[in-house]
């Protein structure tokens, strides 16, 4: 006979025990593994701790049209906050370099009927249930409010993982798991691959949402020790008249918080009059990695994507394009993998990150290569210099890296 | 090498703006997290290094020396 179950467990949908593919975190990455991998028919699920996807935000939200493009995401009135024409690169007393695709190539990008913007700033809230919804439609399940706890092989091709759903422990079995569980991931940790990060690596963030700041459609990133020692500034749009300002900083770079070094760069830097009326909205932040990826991204019946396997742009910090192309390659692998049959052994899971290595990973190395020698560099004066040279490079139209 | 002395976080739940920071440079195996998602608070840690104080974008994670063990 049936056991009992209390109403609302019938109420949040299947209780499957078995599924192709467990993904621990719906964000960007998770949620790409999953909608891909689903659409190509596989059983999937995906768990996500937190009640409300992308909260609280860590993220500035900036993203390419194309990186929405290429993994088939139609931008959408949804989640976007503001379409982005260009860039404005600054160094430390005020120059600034423009690259603004409404005149570098006016037939192509503007705001007006038949042109297209170069990028969105995003909220991450919506988007991230966005790309949910849109993994759920292509079949994949999602459970909220379940954290996962811990996974062992089960010695048949299969793993066991842990999870509590609403206070309620369960085990799901799987043949993959993905761990999509940001920077902070535990599932990595769980297979004990080395997802330890140098403090000399991990920017510490905060921006503010204000009202009372103009922007202008560009993406405007403010380098120099003196605004942000170890990383940068940025103001970009956000939507509605308002704006966000934020800065990261190294701190083995700087004696004081990010905090204290928003304040000054808002009171004292060549903007102090333009943020002189900035009324703060909302407060957020978060450890960006300017950092390497990882260098094993995958165990036994496991593989990581986006932030937990350190899929960022070390250069610029930004992570959801790496977290989406990320998770597309994972799906596609997985998909072949899983058709095969062939036993999920890490030996055969590396087939993964070879993949996103020639596909990404490569450049993302080599990216890190220049900021680490950037940051390496003791003269301080030098170093601005070269970090705004490398940032105005970085963004320009002939960049080797745009797409990354 | 330095010995370790095992402390005990307390994370200023009013500045807190719950961004992991300090749970993404831990170097503390799987699980030394609250339920706030921040380093754990309701035991020591006996690695002691600091990097989540140093992370922190608001300061607001500080500590004592954990009670010694009894048996």
């Amino acid at each position: 006979m049936a056991r009992y179950r209390p109403y609302f467990t019938l109420y949040l949908g299947s209780m499957d025990k078995q599924y192709d593919l467990v993904i621990v975190g719906s964000g960007p990455a998770g949620a790409t593994v999953g909608r891909f991998a689903a659409q190509a028919g596989l059983k999937v699920l995906i768990i996500d701790k937190r009640q409300e996807l992308g909260a609280p935000i860590q993220c500035s939200g900036a993203v390419s049209r194309h990186a929405l493009e290429e993994v088939g995401i139609t931008p959408n009135a949804e989640f976007i906050q503001e379409p982005i024409y260009g860039f404005g690169i600054y160094n430390q007393i005020g120059d600034c370099t423009t690259i603004d695709y409404r005149q570098l190539k006016g037939d192509e990008y503007g705001p007006e009927k038949g042109k297209k913007p170069l990028g969105y700033v995003v909220d991450r809230r919506r988007f991230d249930r966005y790309l949910m919804t849109m993994a759920e439609r292509a079949g994949a399940i999602v459970w909220l409010k379940t954290e996962g706890l811990g996974y062992a092989a089960t010695g048949n091709g299969h793993c066991d993982v842990q999870m509590r759903r609403f206070n309620e422990f369960l085990t799901i079995r799987t043949r993959i798991l993905v761990g999509a569980d940001g920077l902070q991931s535990q599932v990595g940790k769980w297979a004990g691959l080395r997802t330890h990060i140098k403090i000399t690596e991990l920017a510490s963030c905060l921006q503010y949402v204000v009202d009372q700041v103009e922007t202008e459609g560009l993406l405007e990133i403010i380098t120099g020790h003196e605004w942000a020692p170890g990383g940068y500034a940025w103001v970009f749009p956000k939507g509605h008249g308002y704006a966000e300002i934020g800065l990261g900083v190294i701190p083995t770079m700087t004696q004081q918080n990010a905090q204290w070094h928003l304040k000054k760069f808002m009171e004292q830097s060549f903007f102090q009059k333009r943020f002189k009326n900035a009324r703060i909205l909302e407060i957020q932040g978060g450890g960006v990695p300017l950092a390497s990826p990882l260098r094993v991204q995958f165990a036994d019946n496991l593989i990581l994507v986006g932030d937990a396997a350190r899929h960022v742009n070390p250069i610029t910090g930004g992570g959801i394009h790496t977290a989406l192309s990320g998770g597309y390659i994972a799906a596609s692998f997985l998909i072949d993998f899983l058709q095969e049959d062939r036993d999920a052994s890490a030996k055969n899971m590396e087939g993964y990150q070879e993949q996103w290595l020639a596909a990404l990973g490569n450049k993302m190395w080599k990216l890190h290569g220049i900021k680490t020698k950037i940051f390496h560099n003791q003269n301080i004066v030098e170093r601005d210099q070269q970090l705004y040279a490398t940032m105005s490079d970085y963004f320009s139209p002939h960049s080797e890296y745009k797409k990354i | 090498m330095t010995k370790k002395i095992p402390v005990l976080f307390s994370v200023g739940w009013n500045a807190c703006i719950n961004c992991g920071a300090c749970v993404a440079i831990c170097p503390q195996e799987a699980g030394f997290i609250s339920p706030f998602d921040t380093i754990a608070v309701d035991r020591p840690c006996d690695i002691a290094c600091m990097l989540c104080e140093a992370i922190c974008p608001v300061t607001t994670i500080t500590h004592e020396l954990a009670p010694l063990k009894t048996n």
